[in-house]
């Protein structure tokens, strides 16, 4: 057992990284796998920083302050080509894919700016990814830039492929919303029995596999039946995504979005499966307005780096063009830049609109304990539902608990 | 000579190309359970310094 642990830490020591923030320095450690984020002192310690950096001039700042100097991780849709069809799909993904869409060189060349631009992780998403044939190359080109690449698959198309390259990839996470029936109901097809061999073909050759699992109305009473499932198939995580009305999710988001009661037992149930099954659970940023409504400690929300919307921040998504975007499931006007330009872009005052002033927002966010953390929900739903991106998220418990109610008159 | 502080620690890695996912487990065990693991996750970062990049 120590001498494992031993292992895996000489093995991961050379691959160990940190890029200066103003609050400090965040460093990529391997093993155990995490972003750890440090102070300036801390910084001098433990970094080969030299001199005064420029990024440390003036007064240091809390995390989420600012800016950070470039995102965490970026989201690429290497492609839209899916023959699946989910009802759901929040990238609208069709078997003739995506206008423009980039090929390797392309995504070459953006993993080249991400690099540069001291980017940690990428996950590779679509349509399919496993059905691009240059997936691995892809792969190697992310490690030989020092950035870890991770990954989406339904499972669906091109396993065979991606099982041979498994190894190539930091986690692997395949998209099952369910077990059985309900996952026809979520999707809208029978594809349970792939997805679900894709998984033990996956496990069988990587121990960092898990399931993406989008929470619907039909799904969450069986929540505690995947993480059961998790468990069985002996999987590194459960990674819980809240519904978005994008692509042709936005046709589908009345009939599969949680109601809101269950939006409101979202935590206790979580964690009580988690506790039963013992496997770790990941939630999607749009949830954080569900843990704040059971007022968790904030202080240690912020050491677990838990926050709400931080697209354009945290992380920055790529169509399969290339556009940049603050976020996957936001649509890109047509005159942003690609991913390929995201230095000079990430510096602009105006960049990604509506995701960068969520300071400024409306009651009850304005006054809500949680604000700093959580920014306002998820503004792809603000969108959708209010039409206004930087309205408070509807769904949020404490923005309905907020809204007037409206008296009958007493006859 | 001042130590300084870890602020924060994102566990794991997202495979998640539309959303930021964190590891909320350590709800479940409280602060007492991270306050346990981050002099570890210190003495691990102290143990060997990290190249910085790029240059800021």
């Amino acid at each position: 057992m120590i001498g494992a642990i031993l292992d895996r830490l000489r093995s991961a020591r050379g691959m160990r990284r940190a890029r200066l923030e103003a609050f400090g320095a965040i460093v990529h450690l391997a093993w155990p796998r995490s972003l750890v984020f440090v102070d300036r002192v801390m910084a001098r310690r433990v970094t080969r920083v030299a001199g005064e950096p420029a990024i440390w001039q003036g007064s240091e700042p809390a995390v989420g302050e600012r800016v950070l100097s470039a995102p965490l991780e970026a989201h690429l849709q290497i492609t839209n080509r899916c023959g699946a069809g989910c009802q759901g799909c929040y990238t609208g993904a069709s078997p003739d894919g995506a206008p423009g869409e980039w090929g390797l060189a392309e995504w070459k060349r953006a993993l080249d700016e991400l690099a540069a631009a001291g980017v940690f992780h990428v996950a590779l998403g679509g349509g399919e990814s496993a059905s691009v044939p240059w997936l691995g190359e892809l792969a190697d080109h992310a490690r030989a830039r020092g950035i870890v690449p991770n990954l989406t698959t339904s499972g669906l198309e091109g396993l065979d492929a991606l099982v041979a390259i498994a190894g190539r990839f930091g986690q692997i996470n395949v998209s099952l919303d369910g077990l059985g029936p309900t996952y026809a109901a979520v999707r809208g097809f029978d594809g349970f029995a792939r997805a679900d061999e894709a998984i033990r073909r996956l496990r069988a050759v990587k121990r960092e596999v898990g399931i993406n699992v989008v929470v619907t109305r039909h799904n969450f009473a069986e929540l505690p039946e995947l993480f059961a499932y998790a468990k069985q198939r002996r999987l590194s995580e459960v990674e819980l995504l809240r519904f978005k009305p994008s692509g042709r999710g936005a046709a589908a988001y009345r009939d599969l979005r949680c109601t809101d009661e269950q939006h409101r037992a979202f935590l206790p149930t979580v964690l009580a499966a988690t506790k039963r099954h013992r496997v770790r659970v990941k939630v999607d940023c749009s949830y954080t307005p569900m843990l704040a409504h059971h007022s968790p400690d904030r202080a240690l929300l912020a050491e677990l780096a838990v926050y709400g919307c931080t697209g354009g921040d945290f992380l920055v998504g790529a169509k399969a063009d290339g556009r940049l975007t603050a976020c996957s499931f936001m649509a890109s006007p047509p005159e942003r830049p690609r991913v390929t330009e995201l230095r000079s872009y990430w510096e602009r005052s105006d960049a990604f609109g509506a995701f960068r002033t969520w300071r400024t927002a409306q009651e009850p966010c304005a006054s809500c304990d949680y604000h700093e953390l959580c920014r306002g929900g998820c503004k792809v739903v603000s969108a959708h539902v209010t039409g206004d991106a930087s309205a408070p998220d509807p769904e949020c418990p404490r923005v309905q608990a907020h809204r007037p109610r409206v008296h009958l008159p007493v006859l | 000579m001042a130590r300084g502080r870890i602020l924060a620690i994102k566990w794991g890695m997202n495979p998640n190309s539309s959303s930021l996912g964190v590891d909320v487990t350590f709800l479940l065990v409280g602060a007492t359970a991270l306050a346990m693991a981050t002099p570890l996750i210190g003495a691990l970062l102290r143990w060997r310094k990290a190249p910085v990049d790029p240059a800021k």
